[in-house]
């Protein structure tokens, strides 16, 4: 276990410190911090930018003031806000005071959530202006709006966005399996490379094929999981500093990072472990990377049909994508916002992902220790069950 | 069981007590008569092609072994199979007489023929990760005294890269020893390396034996084996050709000994000589079996003027050769 250690830490500080790993890791930072700088500033034009909201109250209670405009019915309201008369409406039912509940109409804007804060003020100011505050009107003005978003298109039908719940999940499987590809082609790389270097010879005699594939494994798989929780915190900082929060405060974050990290950690040593196959009996970069290209393909197959899993989350073709090893960690990050997927469903996924990674670890110990001394010869798969007899 | 090998088995046990009572690591238990390597019947296949084919031998503490043969005979398979880094197909390597465990490699230095080093890091980098990977206790000092003995100590912040071929050859030679192996592999360490730095590389290697370390030199430079090696084995198609020391070897090879003389004068036929190489002032003769050199002289001396003679054995590359091309 030492050896395996040392070796990790070797290529642990090895990738951390190329300038490959270091882009990586910055270049997030440098796409989103512009983008963080801009909606905050736009969000402010837009926060500060003088409002016309309009309301139609079925209580009696609000009275317009200088940004909340009356109408009568819903049709007007519409009409209005289609016309870009006001930027958006509310609607107060007769029952608001017993259920809180107020249906906020946009056009479906980016910054459309931005009023809430000054609906919500323009609501308790009404209730207000009555003294006599009693029980029920009180627990109203501690949370005067539970809030129901409806979205118009510009025909004036509701839209559902689900774009932008697909948003962070989709965001994270795709930084997911860039990340598990890119680490798993470090591994395959650092195999090529100390082939074509010849330094393989030299590690074998101080430890086994075995210890030295783990702590190659361990070493990469550590590197990967800092860039991916590098890019999980500055995402997740960079969106609780701007008014980005707003947007993904219904999406359930936590659920899907929780996931996020078995699904990595068991990704990362199903593709590095396929990649070791391919990488020990490669005698260059261009055999190993041809011989992994298989690999590759599936794991970004879900990122392609995503279409597929957007439209019909719960398709044949999507459940079937979640227990396929290769394809698993993504399919099953994108569908866990998009549908109900069941625990069962996400428990089966990883039982057959874990139980994959220990067939593909001991396959690739096993061709890695029969074939990583050879050179001279391309992957050919007929010569794959004497790598594995020995 | 003679009283010496009871006393030094009783001290060897007493010794280990109080290692073990003293908290100490105990690292060497092999301080017996066994051989430092014993191999045993070793057999081993690609596909149909057999490349070592039960072969048997020994090797004792403290000496320099020659593993010779021609290319494509074993030998890089035999010693892969030796530092377990790949599995024979039958037979057995016992080392320090147990069975190959993968402790072992911690005692086992190793140049193999094709070289190699990280080329991005500095040499100092490098030698601390195999110095590491072998558990050096303070590897910087061991980085520090083997690039002084392979003159790069000046050399230690540059990156491998930057390094001429010969120097790299040196510093991979370093990481061999730097963990103060008990065994030496060597394969070809003199390839590559201009006269100054061959002098270099064999002083330090009759260092190590004097220190008592086990050296496993093979190689195609005869002269360095014949000159170097205590005892040889040579192998051709992974079978065991020729086996023990030199004088045995030479003893063994050539039965009919050749005489070489220097003379001025009519070189004619002797009797007792079989064959004769003649150069006019210069010839080789073949002594034939049962026949007295003494009397060869004393024919040679009634009708030339010998000016200078020897007994010649065949030299080590001689033997090879003819090994080789017979078989």
């Amino acid at each position: 276990m030492r050896k395996t250690l040392v070796v990790a830490k070797h290529e642990f500080l090895a990738t951390v410190k190329t300038k490959g790993f270091i882009l990586t890791l910055i270049l997030p930072l440098v796409i989103l911090l512009p983008v963080m700088f801009t909606s905050g500033y736009v969000m402010q034009i837009a926060t500060d930018s003088p409002r016309n909201i309009g309301f139609v109250d079925e209580t009696g209670i609000m009275q317009p003031d200088g940004i909340f405009t009356r109408f009568e019915d819903i049709g007007d309201a519409e009409h209005a806000l289609l016309n870009d008369e006001i930027n958006s409406f509310i609607t107060i039912p007769p029952d608001y005071l017993e259920t809180g509940r107020v249906v906020l109409y946009s056009t479906g804007g980016f910054f459309s959530s931005a009023p809430t804060g000054l609906i919500e003020a323009f609501i308790i100011d009404n209730l207000l202006r009555d003294l006599d505050v009693d029980e029920p009107l009180g627990d109203r003005i501690r949370r005067p709006a539970d809030m129901e978003r409806i979205t118009l298109n510009e025909e004036g039908e509701v839209e559902e966005k689900q774009e932008v719940r697909f948003l962070i999940p989709y965001a994270v499987a795709i930084l997911m399996m860039l990340s598990i590809m890119t680490t798993s082609g470090y591994l395959m790389q650092g195999i090529v490379a100390e082939k074509e270097n010849k330094t393989v010879e030299i590690l074998l005699s101080s430890l086994s094929p075995e210890e030295l594939l783990t702590g190659k494994l361990i070493g990469f798989g550590s590197a990967g999981l800092l860039q991916i929780c590098v890019w999980i915190c500055s995402g997740t900082l960079m969106i609780s500093l701007t008014s980005l929060a707003a947007v993904f405060q219904e999406i359930q974050i936590s659920q899907i990072m929780i996931l996020a990290i078995p699904y990595f950690i068991l990704g990362y040593l199903l593709f590095a472990g396929s990649m070791a196959c391919v990488a020990a009996p490669a005698s260059t970069m261009k055999d190993a990377q041809q011989g992994a290209m298989v690999f590759t393909m599936m794991g970004i197959l879900p990122i392609m049909l995503l279409g597929v899993i957007i439209a019909a989350p719960d398709s044949t073709v999507a459940r079937v994508l979640t227990y396929i090893p290769y394809t698993a960690p993504a399919t099953t990050l994108m569908r866990i916002t998009l549908t109900g997927i069941s625990v069962y469903e996400i428990a089966a996924s990883l039982l057959i992902l874990t139980i994959s990674v220990l067939v593909v670890i001991k396959l690739s110990a096993r061709i890695f220790r029969n074939a990583i001394l050879m050179s001279g010869k391309k992957i050919r798969i007929r010569d794959i069950p004497g790598y594995l007899k020995g | 069981m003679s009283d010496n090998t009871k006393n030094k088995r009783l001290f060897t046990i007493w010794q280990t007590a109080a290692a073990v009572i003293a908290g100490a690591q105990v690292e060497k238990t092999d301080e017996t008569d066994e051989p430092v390597l014993d191999v045993l019947h070793l057999t081993k296949s690609f596909g149909t092609k057999t490349i070592l084919d039960d072969l048997s031998f020994h090797i004792e503490s403290g000496e320099i072994f020659g593993l010779l043969g021609p290319n494509g005979a074993g030998k890089t398979t035999m010693i892969r199979i030796i530092l377990d880094i790949i599995k024979s197909d039958h037979g057995s390597v016992k080392m320090f007489g147990k069975a190959f465990d993968e402790a072992f490699k911690e005692r086992i230095g190793y140049l193999p023929e094709e070289r190699g080093l990280y080329q991005k890091i500095t040499v100092f980098e490098c030698l601390k990760y195999f110095a590491n990977l072998k558990n050096v206790k303070k590897p910087d000092d061991r980085i520090d005294f083997w690039l002084e003995k392979v003159d790069l100590i000046d050399h230690k912040k540059r990156r491998v890269s930057d390094l001429s071929k010969g120097m790299q050859q040196k510093i991979q030679l370093a990481s061999a020893f730097i963990h103060d192996p008990d065994i030496l592999i060597l394969d070809e360490p003199f390839s590559g390396l201009d006269p100054v730095n061959t002098k270099i590389v064999k002083d330090i290697m009759l260092d190590l034996k004097r220190d008592g370390k086990t050296i496993i030199l093979s190689t195609h430079q005869m002269d360095q084996a014949e000159r170097m090696c205590d005892r040889i084995l040579m192998i051709n198609h992974g079978k065991k050709v020729l086996y023990g020391t030199l004088d045995q070897i030479k003893a063994d090879y050539r039965e009919s000994p050749v005489m070489v003389v220097e003379y001025e004068g009519d070189l004619k036929p002797i009797d007792g000589v079989t064959g004769m190489e003649d150069y006019g002032r210069y010839a080789e003769l073949d002594i034939g079996v049962g026949t007295d050199p003494q009397d060869v002289l004393k024919n040679l001396m009634e009708s030339v003027k010998l000016r200078r003679f020897e007994m010649k054995s065949p030299s080590l590359n001689e033997i090879f050769i003819e090994v080789v091309s017979v078989a």
